[in-house]
């Protein structure tokens, strides 16, 4: 039985240009005017990569606690800036609160998963955290940005209703409690869908990438039953903890829904 | 002498014509404050503030002698609810709605269906509305429940946008009598209202409250 993987040669990269080249000449017969970004997104895909593995020896090489802290801080940073690009309806949200909840709840979960779960040797392998904490921050970065933006979109729409509560004397978590459940589940959803159709609909890109580098299938599909659960969790506890970070910027220090909600999106876009 | 429900000079501002509006009025115990003004002209506005719902720039409320800022925001809209003109109606039964108010940690006091259903009644409303799901109800009748919804809620004053607009005649004329029942029921009640009708203008204890345009006021 064969296993380990089977090494690339350059000549068997470059051959991989001919699948671009395919769509290249689709893109020019039909006139999509696709092509410029085709040539420059393989470009792209080449250097980052490229790079990004030169990086990833290096990294795993050094293996050096606190610069793999530092590493996954930096990538939290960039994925709470996307996702705060990404929540049109939630206005100039600062982008701080997001890099807290999606900090807390990558380091939570993903220390479990690393440390009492997979435990390597020794416990803060870079070549474990390092993609481990990656696909935990890739799924919450989408599911705060979801649940986010539905926070804001939800008040918005309901607020009639919120309003009618303050006035009975509600505080505001009581008033926007129905639109919290909203919004998270609307940052749930598409990890719970995952869930149910994994293995049925799709196989999991980690799952064959381990059995494409001659894993046994069974141990990638161990890896990814626990890396389906930890997002699941690590995105409940992002939405979850942004969400009561957040929800109180909705309201005046003297506890009405802030006018802010309704003209922070007009001036932004 | 403290008053029962007191406002001095509220300042505020309305959008876009940049119109300054600076007013002051009471009301005692009992009584009915009708606040007339055309459209546009921050009834609305007036409502919202002192039901703390919104920020004005400068002025003092005062409840049985007490400055508003002297009591937590959820304590005072509690006491002095507001009534929005276009209804709040929340899914599930009408029932469901009017109970609405009693699932919040500030009331202590239990929903009571016999109340309910004698509002209904003095309404006009029947009392298989109970079960019917809010959100199909008309206009009408959203108003109505959510007038009644106020009243069981059971605050010292009512501050209430047009409750008889969307109103036929004989409804509205229930819901007035149904009101000045109720604020004379019992005492340390009162009503500040905004009303384009003139049903309650003529009824004993009614104070008005013109905030119309006023040319020296414009900047």
């Amino acid at each position: 039985m064969d296993s380990g993987v089977i090494p690339i040669s350059n000549f068997q990269l470059g051959l991989s240009v001919v699948l671009v080249l395919i769509a290249g000449l689709i893109s020019a017969a039909l006139k999509l005017e696709l092509l410029k970004s085709l040539v420059w997104g393989t470009i792209r895909t080449f250097v980052q990569l490229t790079l990004i593995g030169y990086a990833l020896t290096f990294i795993f090489t050094v293996n050096n606690l606190a610069f793999i802290i530092m590493i996954v801080t930096v990538m939290c940073l960039v994925a709470s800036g996307t996702a705060s690009k990404r929540t049109p309806n939630a206005g100039r949200y600062p982008l701080l609160l997001g890099f807290v909840s999606l900090w807390v709840s990558t380091f939570l979960v993903g220390t479990i998963v690393v440390v009492l779960i997979i435990s390597p040797q020794p416990w803060y392998s870079a070549r474990i955290v390092i993609p481990i904490f990656g696909m935990i921050l890739g799924n919450s970065m989408n599911g705060i940005a979801l649940s986010l933006d539905r926070l804001f979109s939800e008040v918005k729409s309901t607020i009639l209703e919120i309003e009618a509560l303050l006035s009975f004397g509600a505080t505001p978590w009581e008033a926007v409690r129905d639109c919290v459940k909203e919004a998270l589940r609307a940052g749930m959803t598409p990890t719970i869908n995952s869930l149910m159709v994994v293995g049925l609909v799709s196989l999991p890109g980690m799952m064959t990438g381990q059995i494409l580098g001659g894993a046994d299938p069974q141990q990638a599909v161990r890896y990814q039953i626990v890396v389906m659960l930890m997002i699941a969790a690590a995105v409940a506890i992002g939405c979850l903890l942004l969400i009561l970070i957040s929800y109180k910027k909705l309201f005046t220090r003297e506890d009405a829904i802030s006018p802010n909600i309704f003209t922070v999106t007009n001036s932004k876009r | 002498m403290a008053d029962f429900f007191r406002f001095e000079n509220i300042h505020y501002q309305l959008g876009s014509p940049g119109r300054h509006i600076n007013v002051s009025a009471s009301l005692a115990e009992g009584g009915v404050l009708l606040i007339k003004g055309p459209s546009g002209a921050g009834k609305t506005t007036l409502l919202r503030i002192l039901a703390r719902l919104q920020e004005c720039d400068s002025g003092q409320v005062y409840f049985e002698g007490r400055n508003w800022f002297s009591m937590p925001a959820q304590l005072w809209r509690s006491r002095i609810n507001y009534n929005s003109q276009k209804p709040a109606i929340f899914s599930g039964s009408v029932l469901d709605n009017l109970r609405k108010p009693f699932g919040l940690k500030i009331k202590k006091e239990e929903f009571n269906l016999t109340e309910a259903e004698k509002g209904l009644q003095a309404l006009l409303l029947s009392q298989d509305i109970l079960g019917q799901e809010a959100r199909t109800l008309s206009g009408g009748e959203a108003a109505r429940i959510a007038l009644l919804r106020s009243i069981l809620s059971n605050p010292d004053i009512l501050l209430l946008d047009e409750p008889t607009a969307s109103l036929d005649e004989k409804s509205g004329n229930a819901a007035s009598d149904y009101l000045i029942n109720w604020v004379r029921q019992k005492p340390g009640r009162g009503i500040v209202m905004v009303s384009h009708k003139q049903d309650l203008k003529e009824l004993i204890g009614t104070k008005v409250l013109d905030i119309g345009f006023h040319p020296e006021e414009v900047n």
